[in-house]
């Protein structure tokens, strides 16, 4: 009853702000702030525009959309007038029609009319309207601006000639992208688009000024004279394959291969924007490189072999090994690159056709813990939340990893939040939103801890405990206050961090964002119970990073050692399945399978015999790169399916050719947990769907079922998994399903947790309290080593990408200047960086974000990398990678 | 004579506020602060009938009340002294020779709208005059009349001055707050206006200098006598800055509703070297010409309206027999075409089609048809634009063209000046 209330006051308040008016004879209702052009678009009547666009502040500048405003003498534009309660308007007259020839003849003055030349031409919005609206002939006689053809950059061409002016690029790279690389700068017709950095673009390359310009004046270099409108036979809606945002992007196809990958302003959880890697990152697809046939090792050299050969030669190693030892000798590692699909029929494989528990994936070094960890604390879907509620929110705490680079449109709604007034406080390395930062709380290397724990403990004396959760507050409470000493030793102020606890305190909407960083140092149960408490204590949102675009989908799938498909646990027993299948789950010693890094420690010791890798490349994406390598060698069979011949590829025994993305059908979930098609484009591949392949090996194992296409997979995953008893394939529409798939949502039930060290705080050096901010100086000086996060690159796909090297070319260790003061480096020097696992080569580069008393190295290449040099222990609460052995010493070569 | 502005012109320190104090300055501030509530303020303006002076004529107490209703703080007063229209100097004189004036205008127009910051505007080609301002300005703090504590009543009013950089744009209010937030100096889109929310989206009010300056006047006086000068539209007093063909140009200040007729023949003694009157531009160049006819106009806001131009800044262009218009129309064109900021299409294209085509008439290139190229061009800038700049611009083109059509066609017909043709009897050019 009281909802109701609630409702129809709310109900009521959205109706005494709606106002009447009519448009061309039609009566229109709509709400008061509401503009003419919002009011005509709601009963369809179409006003021509250039320099609006959706989403983006109205500019008035092109004044295409004037109406006549019955008593207002001017001819009034529609994108920016507010509509008035009795308002009669009118859109089409013969001096709108003689106003709008006019302005597209003055448009047209000092455009350059290359049409023919300009890959624009046909989806021109210019010469599109000039075609509807404009004069068959000009009367221009005078001389036209001129501009150089600026090709500096390696993305993007600026042709200002063909500029009108409109500024959607600058007004979506400073309120859509929040990157502010671009202005208008000259006076009256001079005026053009230019960079700050004049030359090159210096910028995130996220191209989305590229989707806006309505004419050719900003185009991509890399479709330049390849690329043309009519060229494109198949467009497909699918969803991004690079990161866990998920955004909705088009794949434009002629014949069998993508012309370009493009967003549609307003569609999608993007709403139309897109990242660098998104836009052009997707040519690894047509990469040489690509694998094109299964290959099977004989004589230690991998040798072509047709699909046949491989399945049966595959089948037969698995049932050698699961007789000669047991079932829980084998193993896999499922993927966040593949779908939903790929990763079920992977677990159903071991589980459920050969018998094992023994599946995990590289989720487990961050994402996977972290998520079981949070959930544990708020009940399940915790980290399932909207990524549009950042936008809304008015106050957003990160930690543990900049959010613009490992899930970069998710980063831009931070600094969109920003943008409208909300506090944006930082821990750890700020990255894309140094410009948006109120409140920067990152400490020196290894303090973490103490300035979370002031925060958490400042932010309880201010909030209090509301009592909801016991367990969390009984933790807070055992919470030791730093001292002064501690907090001397963070290098953090004080006055910050109070200022940033009052702020907090205030929140209404806000939200926590924890990146994987976050994880892999000091104590992560203690980094997360904190992060989870500052979350708890101001009853904000949670988002959990996830680098890969399907860690979600995976853990949902049952690719982890201890749950099926939906989270039940391995018990072992019958699953029988409403169109009769039965699966029967493994008896297992322990009852649990063995986690990635078990199964790497089984390879060794001689307990796994046989893993199946798909799409993941452990030997790279794992520090202590040495024992991974050995790990995998001393297995009798291991199974590669990848799409490119990687560092794990060349230990294998059989290689698979997978899929790439644009190569299939499926689904994928997200970071907020929804459930999105992955649309196939291209047909044509020496790949097979990686779903596919597994189900002809199951097949020849004995598997009963049979499957047609991917819809049938999911329709068993909706049966398997209770998570997902309602996500039929009907119900994932546009815009996806949202978590919990239309099932109940269960009561949020916390449950007790455990977290390492509650009292304790990280040590302080007697020199960092002499002089804050220094970390103890031994000889010869060490820095603790980073990995990079990369805005340009995710793992191992995108060095692939010929588009994404030009921007990203090479490896680098990042310091900041007063470190390189510190250690006599200059930048673009050589220098060797130096760990007890091994030392690299590599090109210096000053950085002022990076922090102090660390240097963070490149982790996408191949000969120089971050995880090649470092070891790592596994946390004993949390069950993440923690790196080891990370202080590494630098010297110029 | 009644000035109210230039009341201490002669004496060469008035821009000092000893001099300025002894003349009876800043006894409007102590008035408002001791005697008046910024609502009794607000009503005095109101019912003064102060219009504004830097060209659009709108009812300054109005626009006060309308800042005053909006609940947001803080408030910003700013003076707009990007005295950029051509023709006009009027500001530069209260400037450099009454700045004090000006700035109690603006404590005052703090006092009654619980500003606490206000800047000064000030136009990148007046460079000396940022050093008068800024003297006056740290005086007005020495005694007390700025600051954290003004006239010890626990009133804060702080001000500075923030040069431009010398785009004609700025003039305009909502480019110029945009200029002062360091963004590019285009305009905003209205509504919102300034006085919701104008600086940093706070409620702001825009003024010129020389209302300012009006503003201690009928705060130190009383509105009825105020209302005593100048017509019953046009109240006070306004400085007209005369240029061109006078025998004495300058700025005068005069009654508001003197007849132009007598500005130039009385005051400015008539049109120079005895020649005849070709025509007068009696606000500034964006505002439509006069021909001899309409000599008996009177300059104020209702009056010039009347025979279809504007009061605008105050600045009388006179122009002789021996002035070729299309030439000045040329040369104005030239000036919008730079100052256009290039937001809206018709601005930014139309007038450097405009100022092309007259440079073809001028240059005796045109044909018969280009007059009739150029004033479509014109009409379709008329009323399409985004701000005034390029709507004032091809105005006034349609207003010369209208007034002067016959030269323009001589051009077009004899590919040269008629006022430089020989043939003529006005002689050389």
């Amino acid at each position: 009853m009281g909802t109701e209330v609630n409702d129809e006051s709310r109900w009521k308040a959205w109706t005494d702000n709606m106002v009447k008016l009519k448009i061309n004879g039609q009566e229109v209702e709509i709400h008061r702030e509401s503009t003419i052009l919002d009011a005509a678009k709601s009963i369809g009547v179409t006003i021509p525009t250039l320099c609006y666009i959706d989403g983006l502040e109205a500019y008035g500048g092109c004044r295409m959309c004037v109406v006549e405003v019955e008593g207002v003498s001017r001819l009034q534009t529609a994108c920016t007038t507010k509509v008035n309660e009795g308002m009669v308007v009118v859109t089409e007259s013969d001096e709108i029609t003689k106003t709008r020839k006019a302005m597209l003849e003055f448009l047209l003055i000092n455009h350059p009319l290359d049409c023919h030349v300009c890959d624009k031409a046909g989806e021109c919005l210019l010469q599109d309207q000039v075609a509807r609206f404009g004069a068959s002939e000009g009367r221009f006689a005078e001389r036209k601006r001129r501009h150089r053809e600026n090709m500096d950059d390696p993305f993007i061409v600026r042709n200002m000639q063909r500029c009108i002016l409109c500024t959607r690029c600058t007004r979506m790279c400073d309120e859509g992208q929040g990157a502010y690389a671009i202005s208008v700068t000259g006076r009256g017709a001079h005026s053009y688009i230019e960079t700050f950095s004049h030359d090159k673009y210096d910028c995130e390359y996220c191209g989305n000024c590229l989707t806006v310009c309505p004419v050719g004046a900003i185009m991509s270099r890399l479709h330049r004279h390849n690329y043309r409108p009519w060229y494109v036979e198949k467009e497909i809606e699918t969803v991004c394959g690079f990161c866990g945002v998920g955004c909705t992007t088009f794949i434009q196809m002629r014949a069998s291969a993508i012309i370009r990958t493009i967003p549609k302003i307003g569609t999608g959880l993007n709403k139309g924007l897109l990242c660098v890697r998104g836009r052009f990152g997707y040519d690894y697809i047509e990469s040489e490189a690509r694998l094109k046939t299964p290959l099977i090792r004989k004589n230690g050299v991998l040798e072509p072999a047709t699909w046949d050969e491989a399945i049966e030669y595959i089948t037969a190693a698995l049932k050698d090994i699961k007789s000669k030892h047991s079932a829980a000798a084998i193993g896999a590692l499922a993927s966040g690159m593949c779908s939903n699909e790929d990763n079920y029929m992977l677990q159903k494989l071991i589980r459920f056709v050969i018998g094992s528990n023994n599946i995990d994936s590289t989720a487990r070094l961050s994402y996977a813990p972290a998520k079981t960890y949070i959930e544990r604390i708020f009940g399940p879907g915790a980290t399932a939340n909207a990524i549009a509620d950042i936008e809304k929110s008015d106050g957003i705490f990160v930690a543990g990893g900049d959010p613009t680079a490992i899930n970069p449109v998710l980063g831009v709604q931070i600094r969109s939040a920003w943008r409208q007034g909300a506090k944006v406080v930082v821990s750890g390395q700020p990255g894309g939103l140094r410009s948006v930062i109120n409140y920067y709380l990152s400490s020196v290397p290894k303090h973490e801890e103490t300035v979370l724990s002031t925060i958490v403990t400042g932010l309880a004396e201010v909030k209090g405990f509301s009592g909801a959760n016991p367990f969390i507050e009984q933790k807070i409470k055992a919470l030791r206050q730093p001292c002064e000493p501690e907090l001397k030793a963070t290098a953090v102020m004080l006055e910050d961090m109070e200022e940033a606890i009052d702020d907090l305190s205030r929140l209404k909407r806000p939200v926590v964002v924890i990146g994987p960083t976050l994880m892999h140092s000091g104590v992560p149960s203690k980094k997360l119970f904190l992060v989870a408490a500052i979350a708890y204590l101001i009853d904000a949102k949670i988002f959990l990073l996830s680098k890969k675009p399907n860690f979600r989908g995976l853990l949902d799938m049952g690719c982890v050692p201890d749950a099926i498909a939906g989270g039940a646990p391995v018990t072992p027993g019958q699953l029988k399945l409403k169109t009769g299948v039965t699966l029967t789950l493994p008896e297992q010693k322990g009852q649990k399978g063995m986690n990635i890094f078990e199964m790497l420690d089984g390879a060794l010791e001689g307990s796994l015999k046989a893993l199946y890798v798909m799409g993941e490349n452990p030997v790279f994406n794992l520090p202590d790169r040495e024992k991974t390598r050995r790990a995998l060698s001393a297995l009798d069979l291991l199974i590669v399916q990848d799409i490119f011949m990687n560092e794990t590829a060349r230990l294998a025994h059989v290689v698979l050719p997978a899929a790439a993305w644009s190569e299939k059908d499926g689904t994928m979930t997200n970071l907020e947990g929804r459930i999105q098609f992955l649309r196939k484009g291209s047909s044509v591949s020496a790949g097979k769907s990686e779903w596919r392949v597994i189900a002809d090996i199951a097949k020849a194992l004995g598997m009963n079922e049979t499957y047609s296409d991917s819809k049938e997979v999911w329709q068993e995953i909706t049966q398997v998994s209770a998570l997902h008893l309602r996500a039929e394939y009907e119900e994932i529409k546009d815009g996806g399903l949202m978590w919990p798939y239309g099932s109940v949502q269960s009561e949020c039930v916390a449950a007790d947790f455990v977290v390492e060290g509650l009292d304790q705080l990280p040590k302080v050096h007697k020199a960092c309290v002499e002089e804050p901010g220094t970390l103890p100086l031994k000889l010869p000086y060490k820095l603790i080593l980073l990995p990079e996060r990369s805005l340009f690159h995710s793992g191992s796909t995108t060095r692939q990408s010929k588009a994404i090297l030009k921007v990203a070319p090479e490896p680098f260790l990042a310091i900041n200047p007063e470190e390189a003061a510190r250690c006599g480096l200059h930048s673009e020097d050589s220098v060797r960086v130096t760990t007890d696992k091994g030392s690299v080569e590599v090109k210096l580069k000053i950085v002022r974000d990076c922090p102090d008393g660390a240097a963070i190295l490149s982790n996408t290449f191949e000969n120089v990398s971050f995880n090649a040099l470092l070891g790592y222990a596994v946390d004993p609460v949390l069950g993440a990678m923690v790196y080891t052995d990370n202080e590494v010493q630098i010297e110029k070569v | 004579m009644n000035k109210i502005i230039l009341r201490n012109i002669e004496n060469p320190n008035s821009h000092c506020i000893e001099e300025y104090i002894k003349a009876g300055g800043y006894k409007a501030l102590e008035r408002a602060v001791n005697e008046m509530t910024p609502r009794d303020i607000i009503d005095d303006i109101n019912r003064s009938g102060l219009r504004g002076r830097g060209g659009a004529g709108f009812s300054t107490g109005l626009k006060w009340q309308f800042a005053s209703l909006d609940p947001k703080f803080p408030r910003y007063i700013i003076c707009n002294a990007d005295e950029g229209e051509p023709g006009t100097f009027k500001d530069r004189v209260i400037l450099e020779r009454n700045p004090h004036q000006m700035i109690e205008g603006m404590v005052i127009s703090a006092y009654a709208l619980q500003s606490i910051r206000g800047y000064i505007y000030l136009r990148a080609e007046y460079p000396h005059v940022e050093k008068i301002l800024n003297d006056a300005i740290e005086e007005a703090y020495e005694n007390g009349f700025l600051g954290n504590d003004i006239m010890s009543k626990h009133f804060r009013f702080n001000l500075s001055v923030h040069r431009g950089a010398g785009a004609y744009i700025c003039g305009e209010e909502t480019s110029l707050i945009n200029s002062l937030e360091g963004k590019r100096g285009e305009p905003r889109v209205k509504p919102p206006f300034p006085v919701n929310a104008g600086a940093w989206s706070k409620p702001t009010i825009v003024n010129n200098v020389e209302t300012y300056a009006n503003i201690t006047y009928i705060v130190e006086t009383a509105p009825r006598t105020y209302k005593l000068l100048g017509t019953k539209d046009s109240p006070g007093t306004k400085l007209f800055c005369v240029s061109g063909a006078v025998n004495k140009p300058g700025v005068y200040e005069l009654p508001l509703g003197t007849p132009l007729r007598e500005i130039i023949y009385n005051h400015c003694g008539g049109i120079r070297g005895g020649r005849a009157l070709k025509g007068v531009i009696p606000g500034g160049l964006s505002t439509p010409i006069l021909t001899p006819e309409h000599l008996d106009c009177h300059m104020d806001y209702v009056g010039l309206v009347q025979h279809g131009s504007m009061l605008g800044s105050g600045a009388i262009m006179v122009f002789d027999d021996t002035m070729c218009i299309v030439k000045i129309y040329e040369r104005a064109m030239r000036f919008f075409e730079h100052e256009s900021c290039g937001k809206c299409t018709p601005c930014r294209e139309g007038t450097g089609w405009m100022r092309t085509i007259l440079g073809r008439i001028e240059d005796g290139m045109a044909e018969m048809e280009d007059l009739d190229t150029l004033e479509d061009v014109a009409n379709n800038v008329v009323a399409k634009t985004f701000c005034p700049l390029g709507d004032g611009a091809a105005h006034v083109l349609l207003a010369a063209m209208k007034h002067y059509r016959t030269e323009f066609e001589y051009h077009v017909k004899h590919k040269k000046c008629e006022a430089a043709d020989p043939s003529q009897k006005w002689g050389q050019k």
